[in-house]
């Protein structure tokens, strides 16, 4: 065994002179290095298609970053596979801070994916710089994708310049998790529509025990603090891009907010891990969480048992923070006919029923959703889709990902004592300006 | 004089010369097209204001590093990142080099330690962060579990900023122990037996035998573990990547230089200042191994 | 005097222990809640510390989900070419560094050392834009492209063949051999273990890669063990049981191979080293 090994090891070297030790005591090693690099083996994966010749099969690869869809979503590509003899469709999963870099090196090498997902946070580099395919031809001349269908705030997000860089697909809101067993046992009502904040206070002060909390209030913006600073009438950033940290509504609904930690209603909680465990395991009785947890929840035996969600309480007015995936197509792509092809059917009618049929998301199409509310009977997920009346569009600017990290550093103080709300606040308004000020 | 010398070059050593290149060249050729041209490349980009996708790029001279010398974040990085080299590589190489030592004896069952010690290396850092994640969760963790049956409250080990970076530090001895126990495993492999038989046969003690035969033979695989340890332990990021999030209260008590260049670069597309950032640690660790590279002649002895 | 050996060794198994038990403690605790259910592996009041029963449905469904067998080949291919490559080209050039003379040897070496300090993350995306370039992504090559060579390889091979004593060399050089000669036939044999340590090295180092092959290898079919344990770990997230029975999956191939070697390059070396 080691003999092979070593053996294997100096095979490379003994290319050339290795006869006996005598003669020549200096021959100048006139062979050329027979190493250079090791026989490529390219059959991992076919790559998707060189061949751009017509009538061949063509390869078009779909990158997403959330791999609880994929399942469903390649239902439907093996649906439109059927229908599309000529197209196959390649779902590639790459985790949510991978699939930015890869999309990025993509983008800087010319090798999008051919079809993949958008987000608020990102839209506009892609679309500012020209990496995305312009569809306003392409949905103007088509019967099945018609924009109406779809929210309009949605096609905003996704519209720069008056050009429309991908189509919604679904969309999600912050819904009220709670407890029925500690409710039940604390006698009191569940949540509804009607419920305010004071509501949630005075629950969240009579479910509190020893060591069950009655409230998770973590520092999450979109999850969190960002619903309650639109219902007191709050803003997170202005239309003129300038933070609204520093408005004084906001900071109201932030200090009644971090106040919850601060009574002890509520643990400190920082990291998304953090807030899954405690609500799984009976830590806290009501809970903030977007709607894509469902499927994680309905497969948790304790939360599918103790578990049910209502709209969120409300102050001056009702809101949820929603937002939505768009569906791009690369700007360079060999295929825009057969790209399109594909984002045509996952955005027209049939497409987006069938998402929402399968329980994959909350289909962005007109009505889809009721569909959607069929795909689970654990929970009274109709809270959900109730929302959408009166969501507000997750802030965003042309650097989110940037200025959301720096609030919640300048944020982190109030909710670990160390600063006042206020003081915490007017320090966040005050970096996010300066970041806000970087953008061209 | 330059041709003067060439002159004088005999075919010998005109033939180790050639040698010396021909050998060297697979490995020079891979390391420039593979490495040497991206760092110049990045040092080039440090000197910009970066543009989307690699378009798009402004010169603005040493704005970067301007910036970057005012930002107390990056201070704190540093400082972070000294600190956990000070914590990690001199614990490690000292209970590595005990147990090394011991292994390398007449020590029954001494196959198994070195399996066992061994495995926190082969397990991918995405098992390994997870499990201790597990083990320090403030809830549910065995550490705190264990704590409270001998009546301590439960710990905050992750979160609380004064304890967060000792925990990612032990979770950083604890998973580099076995790599510098199997290199100077190899390397007391190497120190000639009779060397022992010898100074046995003199009497010497076991410890005397330590300090004056294993320690100075030892001492160039030393020298490797001691600089490539510090290096890595410069650029630490991984672990502090999965387990401390930008909205942790432990982040600028935990945040390290490559996960400051990390988020600058990747995260926020702010590649020109995320270059800036790598290339201050870049300098650290040079200026770290030069100092090692000529203290070396004082304590490393080639045969 | 027998005594009191007798009581150092006891000391020494006593730390060895210890040591030991630090060291494996998350890996049994990763074990033993690979066999729970998810309520048990959360459960404090009363705290469970073996499940009541071992369930074997957490590793049926991990490996029902994933394609385990293609994930174990890329990754070994991956890895058996990467040692091939780092061995064969950092011996060569370890021992010219080492033992050989010529112009611009510490500039080169300087170059080897400089790499060393730079961290991995910067050379991604410029890699990445030559395995595009290649049009070689979602292959195998991909994944050995940034380990085509080492230098940290270089660097340890060199530090073994400077604490060879210089009369072999001298030897060879009586007997007539050239320097390739006395490099194959004589020096090379003499680092073996350190070969081996750097093999063992690669190997780990390739293995644990995560951030290269998550996006080099987008496709699933040309995922290694480690990447599609990071999304193993996105998609349930929560789901301890799972996700700790698939670390176990990914984790047991390599300590079964460290097995075999660290037999191979502990004993199998101690001959080597009493003959000098």
């Amino acid at each position: 065994m080691k003999k092979q090994l070593t053996a294997a090891l100096t095979l490379g070297l003994i290319a050339s002179s290795l006869a006996a030790c005598s003669g020549g005591g200096n021959a100048t090693p006139s062979a050329s290095p027979a190493d250079s690099t090791p026989a490529t083996q390219t059959e991992a994966t076919a790559t998707p298609g060189n061949d751009s010749g017509s009538g061949e099969k063509v390869t078009l690869t779909y990158a997403i970053w959330d791999s609880n869809q994929e399942k469903g979503l390649r239902t439907i590509a093996d649906e439109f596979e059927a229908a599309n003899s000529d197209i196959k469709i390649n779902i590639e999963v790459t985790g949510w801070s991978e699939y930015w870099t890869m999309l990025e090196a993509g983008a800087t090498g010319g090798s999008l994916p051919d079809v993949f997902w958008m987000h608020s946070n990102e839209i506009y580099r892609y679309a500012s710089n020209g990496m995305l395919l312009d569809l306003n031809d392409k949905i103007a001349a088509s019967q099945a994708v018609k924009l109406e269908n779809f929210p309009e705030g949605l096609n905003q997000i996704y519209n720069f310049e008056g050009k429309q860089y991908a189509v919604p697909k679904d969309f999600d809101t912050i819904g009220l998790w709670y407890n029925k067993t500690m409710f039940d046992d604390a006698g009191l009502k569940y949540p509804d529509e009607s419920w305010t904040w004071d509501d949630l206070h005075s629950a969240a002060k009579a479910l509190t025990k020893d060591d069950v909390y009655g409230v998770l209030a973590p520092m999450h913006n979109q999850e969190g603090y960002y619903n309650f600073v639109y219902q007191n009438g709050g803003t997170i950033i202005t239309d003129d891009k300038r933070s609204g940290y520093d408005d004084p509504k906001t900071i109201e609904a932030l200090e009644f907010y971090i106040n919850l930690v601060k009574e002890g209603l509520s643990p400190a909680v920082f990291d998304d891990a953090g807030r899954g465990e405690l609500i799984k395991n009976g830590k806290v009785a009501m809970g903030f969480f977007g709607s894509w947890n469902l499927s994680g929840f309905t497969e948790n035996e304790y939360m599918a048992k103790n578990f049910d969600v209502a709209v969120l309480p409300k102050k001056e007015k009702q809101a949820s923070i929603y937002n939505g995936l768009g569906h791009a197509i690369a700007h360079n792509t060999k295929y825009p006919e057969q790209a399109w092809k594909f984002v045509e059917y996952l955005s027209s009618k049939e497409g987006q029923e069938r998402q929402a049929e399968l329980g994959v998301a909350i289909s962005a199409y007109k009505g889809a959703a009721d569909l959607w509310l069929n795909s689970n009977k654990t929970f009274n997920i109709k809270a959900f889709v109730d929302m959408v009346d009166y969501g507000v569009i997750r802030p965003y600017s042309n650097t989110t990902a940037t200025w959301e990290d720096k609030a919640y550093e300048a944020l982190a103080p109030a909710f670990t004592g160390k600063a006042t709300v206020e003081e915490a606040a007017k320090n966040a308004a005050k970096v996010m300006n300066e970041s806000l000020a970087q953008e061209k | 004089m330059n041709r003067l010398a060439a002159k004088r070059i005999s075919r010998q050593t005109w033939g180790e010369w050639s040698w010396g290149w021909f050998l060297i060249a697979p490995t020079i050729i891979g390391l420039v097209v593979l490495n040497i041209i991206p760092i110049i490349q990045t040092a080039f980009l440090s000197l910009h204001k970066s543009g989307d996708f690699g378009r798009g790029n402004i010169y603005v001279g040493f704005d970067n590093y301007v910036k970057m010398f005012q930002d107390a974040q990056v201070w704190h990085a540093v400082g972070n990142t000294l600190l956990y080299a000070l914590l990690v590589v001199p614990t490690s190489i000292a209970l590595s080099l005990v147990v090394a030592v011991f292994l390398n004896g007449k020590i029954r069952g001494k196959s198994i330690y070195r399996t066992i010690y061994f495995i926190p290396m082969v397990a991918a850092p995405a098992a390994v962060t997870m499990v201790w994640r597990w083990l320090y969760n403030e809830h549910f963790g065995l550490i705190n579990y264990v704590l409270s049956r001998i009546g301590i409250n439960a710990v905050d080990w992750v979160g609380n900023p004064k304890l967060s970076l000792f925990s990612i530090a032990i979770i950083g001895i604890w998973s580099v122990i076995g790599y510098n126990m199997v290199l100077l495993l190899a390397g007391l492999q190497e120190i000639p037996k009779d060397y022992y038989e010898a100074s046995d046969i003199d009497g010497a003690s076991k410890m005397r035998q330590f300090f004056m035969i294993t320690l100075p033979l030892l001492s160039p695989t030393l020298f490797f573990v001691i600089v490539t340890s510090l290096i890595q332990a410069m650029q630490v990021f991984d672990v502090i990547y999965m387990m401390i999030d930008v909205m942790s209260p432990a982040y600028n008590n935990t945040v390290s230089l490559v996960y400051l260049f990390y988020n600058n670069s990747f995260k926020y597309s702010n590649k020109g200042y995320g270059s800036a950032i790598v290339m201050l640690l870049l300098l650290i660790i040079m200026v770290i191994t030069f100092i090692q590279m000529r203290a070396q002649k004082k304590w490393v002895n080639y045969m | 005097m027998a005594q009191q050996k007798r009581l150092t060794r006891l000391f020494v198994h006593l730390l060895l222990f210890t040591g030991a038990a630090l060291m494996i403690l998350p890996f049994g605790w990763m074990l033993l809640t690979s066999f729970k259910t998810v309520t048990e592996s959360t459960s404090m009041n009363p705290f469970v510390f073996f499940p009541s029963v071992w369930k074997w449905e957490n590793y049926v469904e991990v490996l029902q989900q994933n394609n385990f067998f293609r994930l174990y080949w890329n990754t070994f291919a991956m890895v058996f070419l990467r040692i091939a490559c780092s061995i064969v080209f950092s011996a060569m050039a370890a021992y010219a560094f080492a033992r050989l003379k010529f112009p611009g040897r510490n500039f080169f070496f300087g170059l080897v050392l400089f790499q060393m300090m730079v961290p991995t993350q910067i050379f991604i995306i410029p890699q990445y834009l030559m395995v595009d370039s290649l049009g070689m992504r979602n292959t195998i090559f991909a994944l050995l492209f940034p380990g085509l060579v080492s230098a940290f390889g270089t660097f340890l091979l060199r530090q073994f063949f400077m604490g060879l004593p210089k009369e072999l060399e001298e030897a060879a050089k009586l007997d007539g051999c050239n320097i390739g000669q006395t490099f194959v036939r004589i020096m090379l044999p003499l680092v073996r273990s350190g070969m081996v340590a750097l093999g063992i090295f690669t190997a780990l180092f390739a293995f644990k890669d995560l951030m290269w092959p998550m996006i080099v290898n987008t496709n699933s079919n040309a995922a290694t063990l480690s990447s599609a344990l990071a999304k193993i770990q996105g998609a349930y997230s929560v789901d301890y049981p799972e996700l700790m029975a698939a670390s176990v999956l990914a984790i047991a191939p390599m300590l079964v191979l460290y097995i075999i070697f660290q037999k191979q390059f502990i004993e199998g070396v101690a001959t080597s080293g009493g003959k000098l």
